[in-house]
């Protein structure tokens, strides 16, 4: 887990928790820029979040540290502005999409999801199949006599659709009965399968939309 | 606070804006009243240059010295350059890096050209102020890669402007628009300029404006529209040779441009192209939906990225609640169609096309100004950023629609013993070889002689809130912060910049009004000759009151000619022109029939 132990704000003497601006007197410091995501924010680390309070918080700080409203400031608090929007402005990327805040957190625990990431997941084998075989299809159609074929790939993209919402549910699922402090080695490794596989359909989503996205097909 | 001034520095007009008590203006020329600066330059010779709508007069007789849509030209290398402008202009042929225009004995390149017009752009604004101005925000179209921003902050260097900020254009134009509508919402920006076309997504919350995705193209404006129209109405009948004289193409071009603007409001228009000395002569009517069938292609070619940033925003076309137009490609009926239709919703056009782009600058110069905080901008970096890995493919370390500052660490290491360096390519694109992707800089990372693997040396790649890469390394055993050498692919380096600025051009001096007359003179003189020759060869193919109609614009251009006026002498030598066309024609398809006639006879 990294460090939230408390610092010194250089302006006013007051001692907290490490922020891109002192909850004293505003004043904009740099972060270390290992600081965590959560603690960016100054949020619980916490796979489960108020999404509109995370915009709202993002929103505030940005109101203090963005780098426009610093272009006036000395070349130190510049830096500060700089750095820190910068830091913010990943954390909040990384934290508002559940998949990829899940797997952040995963990370800070040190279980980071494995190298065989590539590999498809053993429950989505058939639904893979059948999206290659029709992105497959397409391009020949397309390539031998310039047949469009966006109803299909429309198809299959609303199966995608429909296997992501499903997926995020269970995501949601698992994240809140880890709220309930039922950590188990059991609920990891379910919410590491999750992952995998919202991962992998995250890519196989991609590909297809780049297809839908040829200018023949849109 | 030192005052700082908004420039949309666009592709075929440029616009310079101040804020005064009663809110941000458009600065106008202190003498005409004219307040866009037509972004063309002329180079009179190897020391003088004409800057704006005067240089557009002078590239009737001067094609090659003068410099139209430069900003195509930004930050780009030789092999981004096509075939027609190859046709246009001249260049260094074996140039690497920038593209080089040769001029005169002169080699130019791009940020120079670019620098003389934000030069006038700023003696307008200084004699319109009565102070100097040594600050402003620049516009850059939202999907301007590295090489093209930094070549737009080193123009404004060459210029002797402090560019304190580069800002997207349809981010500029949502903040002129913010200024007078409502607090929440998704909006779209659909940026069709001249040689330029973006889309933005935003959305507006409480006085934030949140850019969601942003798209483009930056080689796809007015001016394919314009050539295009040129291309299938005026040079497709001709023969190879003129079609491909830098004379001829440039006036089919500004006929055609012409007759587009006519078109946005008429349904039906008449093209004239006409070139004496090159013995072109072409008049015929065009319909307004002639034009759209022939640029429907062009237009639809801006539907692509509209689909993207929408699904980059994971948003549907009916869930934006607002479009704003920008730009004068704007203007077409057939692109107002063609968005209204895509995103089911008539688009807001309160603010002049034209302007709201300078407008939404200075709002963002009032900002880094601190003279106000009730609005702040979030923008994206438009293009992924990445490094070339083993096997020629590129590695994304920052994605596209990223929010700006952005900041990523990599750590590098070595993998033979004894290394002393690490080579970095850094490269700008969505694809995923090396090869489909731009090219942006190469540096090395000076290294300790160590072991393989035992170095570790951070680096940390910073798109700071222009869009402008910087990066910098730390030596992660020894805490040392490494300098590093950053070559850039397109760019010109520090010690050119300084050169340039030692050695910069002059605006001419000489009375450009006299230039102009004696110019029109000539070229009246030209077209007098060959209307005279005409009829002293060819009298027999005049019709019925023809040859009274020719004798009456002759005498009115020999009387014009004598004056000082050279608008009128311009206008009167185009009359005359209109006039002997349809006689040219005949003219010129009775001796090819007769070229044909000698060539059966001789084959005989």
């Amino acid at each position: 887990m990294p460090t939230t132990s408390p610092a010194r704000c250089p302006r006013c003497g007051h001692e907290h928790a490490p922020r891109p601006l002192c909850p004293s007197c505003g004043a904009i410091r740099s972060l270390p820029s290992d600081t965590d995501y959560f603690t960016v924010l100054g949020l619980p680390c916490h796979p489960v979040l108020d999404e509109a309070a995370l915009s709202a918080t993002y929103y505030a700080l940005s109101r203090g540290l963005h780098p426009d409203l610093h272009e006036t400031g000395t070349p130190e608090e510049q830096r500060a502005s700089l750095t820190n929007t910068a830091l913010l402005n990943r954390a909040y990327r990384t934290l508002r999409d559940p998949v990829s805040r899940g797997r952040y957190w995963l990370g800070m625990h040190g279980e980071a999801l494995g190298k065989d990431n590539n590999r498809v997941p053993a429950k989505l084998a058939a639904l893979v199949f059948d999206v290659q075989e029709k992105l497959a299809e397409a391009r020949a159609a397309h390539s031998a006599d310039g047949t469009d074929a966006p109803a299909e790939l429309e198809a299959v993209r609303g199966a995608l659709d429909v296997q992501v919402r499903g997926l995020r549910g269970e995501l949601e699922a698992n994240f809140s009965r880890w709220e309930e402090g039922t950590e188990s080695p059991a609920l990891l490794s379910e919410l590491k399968r999750v992952l995998s596989e919202l991962a992998y359909l995250g890519t196989l989503t991609r590909d297809v939309e780049k297809e839908v996205n040829q200018p023949w097909n849109a | 606070m030192e005052r700082i001034v908004g420039i949309d520095l666009g592709t075929t007009n440029s616009l310079i804006a101040s804020v005064d008590d009663t809110g941000p203006r458009v600065l106008a020329d202190a003498d005409t009243g004219q307040k866009i600066i037509p972004s063309i330059v002329c180079f009179l010779d190897n020391e003088r240059v004409v800057v704006g709508r005067e240089a557009g007069e002078l590239a009737r007789t001067q094609p090659l010295t003068t410099i139209r849509s430069v900003k195509r030209f930004m930050g780009v290398g030789m092999e981004h350059v096509g075939a027609e402008d190859r046709q246009r202009y001249r260049f260094v042929a074996d140039a690497t890096g920038p593209v080089r225009f040769a001029i005169h004995d002169r080699q130019v390149t791009p940020p120079e050209v670019s620098a003389l017009i934000l030069r006038a752009l700023r003696d307008q604004a200084q004699a319109a102020l009565g102070e100097d101005v040594h600050k402003a925000v620049v516009t850059v179209p939202a999907y301007f890669n590295d090489s093209q921003r930094q070549a737009t902050k080193d123009s404004g260097r060459l210029a002797g402007l402090d560019v304190v900020r580069l800002l997207n254009e349809p981010t500029a134009a949502a903040l002129a628009y913010g200024l007078n509508t409502k607090e929440e919402g998704l909006i779209a920006v659909y940026d069709f300029g001249g040689g330029t076309f973006d889309v933005s997504i935003l959305r507006l919350h409480t006085g934030i404006f949140e850019v969601l995705a942003t798209n483009g193209d930056t080689r796809l404006g007015g001016d394919d529209i314009d050539r295009c129209v040129a291309e299938t109405f005026l040079l497709d009948g001709l023969s190879p040779e003129p079609r491909r004289d830098p004379h001829v193409l440039h006036a089919a071009v500004q006929v055609a441009e012409r007759a587009k603007r006519e078109l946005s409001a008429a349904d039906e228009t008449t093209l004239t192209l006409s070139v004496p000395d090159r013995g072109v002569a072409v008049s015929r009517r065009l319909t307004r939906s002639e034009m759209d069938a022939a640029v429907e292609e062009t237009v639809t070619r801006t539907l692509a990225p509209c689909r993207q940033a929408l699904a980059d925003a994971g948003l549907q076309p009916d869930d934006i609640e607002e479009v704003v137009l920008v730009g004068g490609s704007t203007r077409m009926p057939l692109v107002r169609q063609r968005v209204g239709e895509f995103f089911g919703r008539t688009p807001l056009t309160d603010i002049d096309p034209d302007e709201v782009v300078a407008i939404g600058a200075v709002v963002q110069a009032d900002t880094l100004s601190g003279r106000r905080r009730d609005m702040l901008l979030l923008d994206v970096v438009p293009l992924s950023l990445g490094i070339e890995t083993m096997g020629g493919v590129m590695s994304h370390l920052i994605e596209r629609n990223t929010t700006i500052p952005a900041s990523v660490k990599e750590m590098f290491t070595t993998a033979v013993d004894d290394q002393t360096a690490v080579d970095v390519h850094v490269l700008q694109g969505e694809r995923e070889l090396v090869q489909d992707c731009r090219s942006l800089a190469r540096f090395k990372i000076p290294i300790e002689a160590k072991p393989a693997g035992v170095p570790r040396v951070e680096v940390t790649f910073m798109i700071d809130a222009n869009g402008i890469l910087n990066v910098s390394a730390s030596d992660l055993r020894t805490g040392i912060e490494r300098s590093l050498e950053v070559k850039p692919s397109y760019g010109l380096t520090d010690d050119e910049v300084e050169r340039l600025l030692e050695e910069s051009i002059d605006f001419a001096e000489e009375d450009v009004e006299q230039r102009l007359l004696i110019e029109a003179r000539v070229e009246a003189d030209t077209v007098l000759h060959a209307t005279q020759k005409a009829l002293d060869e060819n009298a027999e193919f005049l019709e019925e009151g023809e040859g009274e109609r020719i004798a009456h614009a002759v005498r009115q251009l020999r009387e014009a000619h004598a004056g000082e006026d050279y608008d009128a002498i311009r206008d009167l030598t185009e009359e005359l022109s209109q006039i002997t066309s349809p006689f040219a024609q005949r003219v010129m398809d009775a001796s090819i029939q007769a070229a044909l006639g000698d060539k059966r006879v001789s084959d005989l």
